[in-house]
């Protein structure tokens, strides 16, 4: 399981149609409104790097997104 | 679905199952005290009941329907019915100790009150108990602000416990050295069994709640054949007289269990613990359907209402005061991110932390009760740690979790 963080910067205004959105895709696995530097930050975990590959252009598609940043997870240590 | 709102349905819908179930275990409380069996028979006839209802369920929620369990409608993580794995055993034998112990002492409380209003706020003081164990097992130590619900709940369910006869110390002491004990045992290996994953995939509260119903019947029967060898006959007996009511009784018992397992997945013992006791709300109708709420006299009804509106102040307190933040951090270079991880990872609140490949070396999600708490507790931490180049904060507003 390959797992992503994926960042963003919604334009002003648009927040809540951006979220609808992407509660609308599949294999992300929270999405949390953040303050700071970024707006959304999203979690997903896919199979393979062509589904996180997938997983990243449906999230380009949304219109109303500024940027976008993906980062994979090499390692993670959770409760 | 949001993770947070799957959270309090379960636990919700798992304290009104538990209301009734309440109500039913005070009525067959009151057939057996009318039948001189004491409350080590109870609990007995219940377990002989329970361990093939619970049984029988499992295998039916086991049944295949489009290529998924029946069971994976109520746990989506449940496929069919299946032995304790090696690494679950030592879990079910102490949760099925404790649990054959307090409910010997439960059955113990409602045959002495016999109003079910009156004995399930008891209940809910396994709260401090599941506080003080958090804070040494889950490096989450309490707040000030959680001290403080833990003792309104405290409070409020010793208020809405009143009887017309004042306190009874005994039936305090069976509660605060038994029950709560043994039910805290109860909820933090029932945690600890639904957080294993096997193959990847979580445990599922079906299998679980099986499971422990048969070590607990275990335990009991073990028990009673230590004390008293004719308990068991007075049992078989009363179970074969009362089976199709102790057989309900079981089957809700189960619904309400496997929702309350699921919700311990999900959030903290606790705090699970602290939703579950609206059931102290939800059992009041069938309190009034028994005739007993309205025994006490006005003062006594007072103190009592003003009890459970404070346990209820307590719990919505405790459950919604909650910080999560993200932390980017980036590591500087020489050092190694590995081990950076680790020292993070000890410190308290943070909840999970990951190595990047991209622009920020580690992110971790950190939870606490409040911004102030996140200074002291993680922020001054997180500044100690040789190797940090830069770290930035960002406060979570709202979040939904894929369950």
């Amino acid at each position: 399981m390959i797992k992503a963080f994926v960042m963003m910067i919604v334009k002003v205004g648009e927040l809540e149609n951006v979220l609808e959105q992407l509660r609308k895709i599949p294999n992300i696995e929270s999405i949390s409104v953040v303050t700071g530097e970024w707006d959304i930050i999203t979690k997903a975990g896919v199979e393979t790097l062509e589904g996180l590959m997938k997983l990243t252009d449906k999230i380009q598609l949304i219109g109303n997104i500024e940027k976008t940043t993906t980062q994979v997870v090499e390692k993670e240590i959770s409760l | 679905m949001r993770k947070k709102y799957l959270f309090y349905v379960l636990a919700i819908v798992s304290s009104f199952i538990l209301a009734i179930v309440a109500t039913m275990d005070s009525t067959i409380c009151f057939i057996f005290h009318q039948n001189s069996w004491n409350y080590w028979v109870c609990a007995l006839a219940v377990f002989l009941v329970g361990a093939p209802i619970t049984l029988l369920i499992v295998f039916i929620l086991s049944l295949p329907i489009n290529g998924k369990s029946l069971g994976s409608k109520l746990d989506p993580s449940f496929k069919r019915i299946r032995l304790v794995k090696r690494e679950e055993l030592s879990y079910y034998l102490l949760a099925g100790a404790a649990n054959a112990i307090q409910t010997a002492g439960y059955y113990l409380i409602l045959s002495r009150f016999g109003d079910p209003s009156m004995a399930l706020p008891f209940n809910q003081i396994v709260i401090l108990y599941l506080l003080s164990i958090e804070s040494i097992a889950e490096k989450n130590s309490p707040t000030m602000a959680e001290l403080q619900c833990a003792i309104i709940v405290t409070f409020g369910a010793i208020m809405s416990s009143l009887s017309m006869g004042g306190l009874d110390i005994k039936a305090l002491l069976v509660v605060f050295l038994i029950i709560n004990p043994g039910w805290c045992v109860v909820s933090i290996y029932q945690r600890k069994l639904k957080l294993l994953k096997f193959g990847g995939k979580p445990n599922d509260s079906i299998n679980i709640r099986f499971w422990n119903v048969i070590f607990s019947t275990i335990f009991v029967v073990l028990i009673a054949l230590i004390v008293d060898k004719s308990l068991l006959l007075q049992a078989f007996y009363a179970a074969s007289k009362y089976f199709p009511l102790l057989g309900v009784l079981m089957s809700l018992g189960f619904f309400s269990y496997v929702l309350y397992i699921r919700a311990l997945g999900i959030g903290k013992a606790s705090v699970t613990q602290a939703i579950r006791a609206s059931s102290i709300i939800f059992v009041i109708p069938f309190s009034i359907l028994l005739g007993r709420f309205f025994y006490a006299d006005s003062l006594h009804l007072l103190i009592k209402l003003m009890g459970i509106v404070l346990v209820i102040l307590g719990i919505t307190s405790l459950s919604l005061t909650d910080v999560k933040a993200y932390l980017f951090i980036n590591v500087k270079q020489g050092y190694s991110k590995g081990v950076l991880m680790e020292k993070i990872w000890k410190i308290k609140g943070v909840e999970s932390i990951a190595t990047i490949a991209g622009g920020t070396d580690l992110i971790a999600k950190v939870r606490t009760r409040s911004l102030g708490k996140g200074y002291e507790r993680v922020i001054r931490r997180l500044e100690e740690v040789e190797g940090i180049e830069e770290f930035k904060w960002q406060s979570i507003l709202k979040e939904w979790e894929e369950i």
